[in-house]
């Protein structure tokens, strides 16, 4: 404390100095500071170490403001512009299979997340505007119109949209809808993994072994971090084809939506 | 650091606080515009995507981003 009004003082007197336009020679300032001596510019270079450490601490803070909400304000933003844009093209009634902009919507009532539009890819480029992305590597996704095969898809848990968040809160049973233009594809929960390897790429096979099956079928998967505000682990939940309807001129969302 | 910055603004006390303020906005303009984005993929905290690593030959830049 003792130091920063000594410092104070100091700046004081070059103000004035400034102010009164004395150009004073820069050697007799030298040589003031020189006259400080070593316990007052010790104390002056932890307080510049201080100050910088303050800052590294603010900014670290920041970075938690950027990532847990900065992201979401703007990944919504691009989400519902891009969903805008899909409902847009296919406002003219359900039509022939348009997967232009991105393949449809997920929906799934117990996330509580509202409509997640598709898009294809899983790269941080495509997930961070807020959407979920089909996986194209290391296994490619089959689509919900290829009738077998499994739908493989991620999403962030936190920050950019942060749309599978309440992954866990999905259980047995609880609906996934997948909407496309023409068809509502209902699926249902039925096995999931609290917290895997990120390695662990065998939960998108097309047959998901470590879910129970065994035969193929219609699968959906689900894959996000975990624990949240980490990504130590992945969290994967699966879901099964339970039945495909049609999608009407309202576009009549199937009952589990209702 | 900041004590130096502050006697080196113009102005009287008004519009160095003026100024301070300004350089602050922008600071953290910088940090969320530029640095933070870039910093972000390569920190351990939003990778969601299973992959099969660095062994596998996996295409993951430079980075190390899981893809």
């Amino acid at each position: 404390m003792s130091t920063g009004t000594g410092r104070e003082a100091v700046g004081a007197t070059t103000d004035e100095d400034e102010r009164t336009g004395n150009p004073q020679p820069a050697p007799r300032r030298r040589a003031r500071r020189a006259r400080r001596g070593l316990p007052a510019r010790l104390a002056a270079a932890v307080s510049v170490a201080g100050e910088l450490l303050i800052t590294a601490g603010l900014i670290l803070g920041l970075f938690v403001v950027y990532s847990l909400w900065w992201t979401n304000v703007q990944a919504d933003k691009e989400a519902r512009k891009q969903s805008d844009a899909v409902r847009d093209r296919w406002a003219g009634g359900p039509g022939a299979l348009d997967t232009k902009d991105g393949i449809g919507f997920l929906h799934v009532p117990d996330m509580k997340s509202g409509q997640i539009l598709v898009k294809k890819g899983t790269d941080p480029k495509t997930l961070n505007d807020g959407v979920a992305g089909y996986y194209t590597k290391p296994v490619k996704s089959a689509l919900p119109e290829d009738g077998k095969g499994n739908f493989s898809l991620a999403a962030h848990r936190d920050g950019h949209g942060a749309q599978f968040h309440n992954i866990d809160k999905l259980k047995d049973g609880d609906p996934i809808v997948f909407e496309s233009k023409d068809k509502w594809y209902i699926y249902k929960v039925y096995a999931k993994l609290a917290e895997t390897s990120k390695y662990n790429v065998d939960v998108l096979d097309e047959v998901p072994k470590e879910s129970g099956r065994k035969k193929p079928g219609s699968y959906i998967t689900l894959t996000t971090c975990t624990p949240v505000y980490t990504s130590t682990y992945r969290y994967i939940v699966w879901g099964e084809l339970d039945r495909i309807e049609k999608v009407d001129n309202q576009r009549t969302p199937p009952k589990e939506l209702r | 650091m900041y004590g130096w910055i502050w006697r080196h603004l113009p102005g009287n006390t008004w519009l160095k606080a003026l100024l301070s303020l300004a350089l602050v906005v922008g600071f953290v303009f910088l940090l969320f515009q530029y640095v933070f984005p870039w910093a972000e993929p390569l920190l351990p905290f939003n990778d969601v995507t299973v992959n099969e690593g660095m062994g596998a030959g996996s295409v993951s830049g430079p980075t190390g981003v899981a893809r």
